[in-house]
């Protein structure tokens, strides 16, 4: 069977991360391909709930970076994400959900180095956790295992 | 009790107030609500030590407002969720009379929002020590057995929202469990839906709930889920210094921020 290859979720935001992946793919730097990136105008927007359906629709991990504080295109939206953050974190924490699968980090536009680095780190991260499972198994029926069962019949 | 019936029916005699709501005996040991709209009515009216509900709540409905001039006999989370609301300008369409009984057993009737707010601040409740030992139990269990404790719990939700009918800071016309473009929450009453609606929900009361624990009180099914805004609660204080409920003036917590927030977990 060929090595796990970890789904990768990242949010980032359009001024700062997006430019700083951008950065790294016109300067030819290699990191992990398990990465989608989804681009939104600002930290700030990114709401807790695109979090958790990323989780519910087959993400193994998921990485949410924006501008570093005090750079943000929009003056104040990484701050106020970065209250969010805390606030989510602490209640995931308390419902024993695995935070370790997500990851938050700032990336500036000039950081293309850094954004690679920090991709390679998370995938080998999950790869060394493995597919994420805790939500699929929660609910008695599992689509998947119905449709695998479907398609060989 | 004699002397609240008195202070009410005075209320209604120099036209303060044409609706009153508050607690009345009933077969059971805790009061409930009821609304008086006469004078006459007033015998049925009680206040103990037991009348937990918070009627704030009332005051979002259609059928209440109508009746333009509100009395409302309040418990100290209903002063604090009072405060609360006022601060989200939540009642700029009644005129409503704030009543509340202190532990002498002595009737006050504030006269505006600043005589609850310095009440509430003079009064701030604690929180619950049978919810702090429930939740220092819960984080001395390892991560995994958090996860299953609270997917068992979830797993009996049945989506009857009570939580949300009950509880005062949900006012909005439209939830976003409602919203089904995108489909943000599974309408069924399975276990990975139901975690993202309390998960939601606690999220969307973060810095605004005032823990009245009446969402954990009403659960038909028993799931503790006040423990996860109890939680919030206090670790919003310990992070920001902000408290819910407290003043009438003031950004709620996920509303404002500060430059040096301290986090330890962003790379």
């Amino acid at each position: 069977m060929s090595e796990f290859e970890p789904k990768i979720v990242a949010f980032v935001c359009n001024w700062c991360t997006y430019a700083g992946a951008d950065l790294a793919g016109t300067s030819r730097t290699q990191y992990a391909s398990n990465v989608r990136i989804v681009r939104f105008p600002c930290t700030g927007r990114i709401d807790f709930m695109l979090l958790m359906k990323a989780f519910e629709n087959g993400a193994d991990g998921v990485i949410v970076s924006g501008c570093h504080p005090n750079d943000c295109h929009y003056t104040s939206g990484n701050f106020h994400a970065r209250r969010r953050w805390i606030v989510f974190r602490s209640i995931l924490d308390l419902i024993g959900f695995d935070t370790d699968r997500i990851t938050f980090s700032w990336v500036s536009a000039a950081e293309g180095k850094k954004w690679a680095n920090l991709v390679d780190e998370v995938t080998d991260k999950i790869k060394a956790k493995g597919p994420f499972t805790d939500l699929d198994k929660l609910d008695g029926v599992q689509l998947k295992e119905l449709y695998d069962e479907a398609i060989t019949k | 009790m004699k002397l609240l019936q008195n202070k009410v029916a005075e209320l209604f005699e120099n036209g303060t107030i044409n609706l009153m709501i508050g607690f009345k005996e009933a077969l059971t040991k805790q009061p409930v609500p009821c609304f008086i709209e006469k004078a006459s009515e007033i015998e049925q009216l009680i206040y103990t030590k037991d009348c937990k509900n918070n009627l704030s709540v009332y005051l979002h409905k259609p059928e209440v407002k109508q009746a333009g001039k509100i009395g409302i006999l309040a418990n100290i989370a209903t002063l604090r969720a009072l405060v609360q609301l006022t601060s989200e300008n939540q009642f700029w369409d009644i005129e409503k009379t704030v009543l509340t009984v202190n532990d002498k057993e002595e009737v006050i009737v504030f006269s505006d929002m600043e005589e609850v707010e310095a009440y509430v601040q003079a009064n701030f409740p604690e929180f619950s020590e049978e919810d702090l030992k429930l939740l220092d139990y819960l984080e001395s269990l390892s991560r995994e057995d958090r996860w299953k404790y609270w997917t068992e719990q979830f797993s009996a939700c049945i989506k009857c929202y009570a939580c949300r009918a009950v509880c005062p800071m949900c006012y909005c016309p439209q939830c976003t469990v409602e919203c089904n473009q995108p489909q943000w929450i599974k309408t069924s009453a399975q276990t990975t839906g139901n975690l993202e609606w309390h998960i939601m929900r606690a999220m969307h009361l973060a810095g605004r709930c005032i823990n009245c624990g009446e969402c954990g009180r009403i659960c038909p099914v028993g799931i503790p889920v006040h423990l996860l805004t109890v939680k919030m609660n206090q670790d919003l204080f310990k992070e920001f210094g902000t408290k819910s409920g407290f003043a009438l003036k003031g950004d709620y917590a996920l509303n404002s921020f500060k430059p040096d927030d301290k986090e330890g977990f962003i790379k």
